[in-house]
């Protein structure tokens, strides 16, 4: 797999186990814990590789401060400008 | 690295190493490769790729985040363009430095896909409302797609204007070699803009002076802003030109078939030169005359209903008879067609 290019954290007791951002991952990295946080729910939790940072996650949880989006492995600009495209 | 690219996506690539970062724009052909690189170059630099709902949103994007002192861009073409009219005005208000690429197609209305030139009045002469200026450059090849947008960034930073790529289809949508010095640009530092920071608590973005004297000094100092910037940035270039008898004067796409015509002219005997103006505003009028100065006749060729041909007027007034060729609809001149036009006026020639 190519290098993460970002990390999820989610409050697991702020999460109130509503799967939202479960489902719109696109790369399928976040998933529902077995076992129950202080709410008695399933909170959401991050599998901990292959995190793209896109933020979707952020943008559909209703819970204020409960996921953060790290992007990371920034590209030098050089490289990604010298990179044939076609 | 030398490598083969398209005139589209040079843009993103200039835009990349200029260090834009973001990108707010809605997809239109003959510019949607603009979109789409930015969608996929951009997120790589750590910069922000938005596909907004409409041109009308994007360009307020591009407003926010220019006042938050990022470097950013748009793209469209002429539909797109005229829906963005509204922000550039306020951008000029503003002083925002943003960059615009504007890929001409046909018109009016959606007219159709194919280059054309018919822009230059609604981008050289406002298109929106009130006393402004953008600074307007004219690419004519991929690598000036890349070196051009570059530039656009610097004099967007340096001036706080916008600054409009104003370029055709044709040569967005081309393929040419791209030879660019890998040097990543270190944008300035912007104390005046709104960065949510204790230090810029007092920075202020707007366009509003209710006062008549409040608004008349701040349209005073806009004008001199643009007399500055009509001093300094004027560019063009000229091709075998000195000794020309016959002028040829065109920008973008044109200005490439021009530069075939002018080896074609002299071929058969004809001393025909090339002035093609860089920057459509500040127009490099003071060039010109300089150039027409040796010359019989000017030919002004555009892939409009004349619409540049009135800055070639200006500029030369009653010193030098000037003519004019167009195809527009999507039609581009051959060097032969355009040969057969100087022909036309070689009676005329001592």
């Amino acid at each position: 797999m190519a290098e993460a290019r970002g990390k999820v954290e989610i409050d697991q007791d702020e999460c109130k186990g509503c799967s939202l951002c479960v489902e719109s991952c696109a790369p399928k990295v976040l998933e529902l814990r077995a076992d129950l946080n202080h709410y008695g729910v399933h909170p959401a939790e991050y599998k901990g590789d292959g995190c793209n940072g896109c933020g979707i996650c952020f943008y559909v949880c209703p819970e204020p401060g409960a996921i953060t989006v790290y992007k990371m492995a920034k590209t030098p600009a050089t490289e990604v400008a010298d990179a044939a495209t076609v | 690295m030398r490598q083969l690219c398209k005139g589209n996506v040079a843009i993103v690539k200039g835009a990349v190493l200029a260090g834009c970062g973001a990108y707010y724009g809605y997809p239109i052909t003959p510019a949607s490769e603009i979109a789409e690189y930015a969608s996929l170059l951009l997120p790589q630099v750590g910069a922000t790729f938005l596909q907004a709902e409409s041109e009308v949103s994007a360009i307020n994007m591009v407003y926010g985040a220019a006042g938050a002192g990022i470097r950013v861009m748009t793209a469209s073409s002429g539909p797109g363009l005229s829906l963005m009219q509204e922000g550039l005005s306020y951008i000029a208000g503003a002083e925002l430095p943003v960059v615009v690429a504007d890929i001409m197609r046909g018109g009016p209305g959606l007219g159709n896909i194919a280059p054309e030139q018919g822009d230059y009045f609604a981008v050289t002469k406002g298109g929106g409302h009130g006393n402004y200026r953008n600074i307007v450059l004219a690419p004519a090849s991929v690598q000036e797609m890349a070196t051009l947008t570059m530039l656009a960034f610097d004099l967007a930073d340096k001036y706080r204007n916008a600054v409009i790529l104003l370029t055709d289809g044709f040569v967005g949508q081309m393929m040419e070699p791209l030879d660019l010095e890998m040097i990543e640009a270190k944008p300035p530092e912007k104390p005046w803009a709104v960065k949510g920071t204790k230090e810029t608590r007092k920075s202020l973005i707007t366009s509003i002076h209710l006062t008549p004297d409040e608004l008349e000094a701040h349209v005073r100092k806009l004008e001199a802003k643009y007399k500055e910037i009509e001093r300094n940035e004027v560019r063009w270039e000229t091709y075998r030109a000195e000794d020309a008898d016959v002028l040829l004067v065109g920008y973008g796409i044109v200005s490439r078939v021009l530069r075939t015509t002018v080896d074609l002219a002299r071929q058969n005997g004809v001393k025909a030169g090339l002035f093609r103006p860089i920057t459509l505003w500040p127009y490099p009028s003071q060039a010109l005359r300089e150039a027409a100065k040796r010359c019989q006749r000017v030919l002004t060729v555009e892939l409009s209903t004349g619409q540049m041909v009135e800055d070639v007027r200006l500029a030369l007034g009653d010193s030098k008879p000037v003519d004019f060729y167009s195809r527009v609809g999507g039609n581009v001149p051959t060097a032969e067609e355009i040969f057969a036009e100087i022909s036309a006026h070689l009676p005329a020639l001592a």
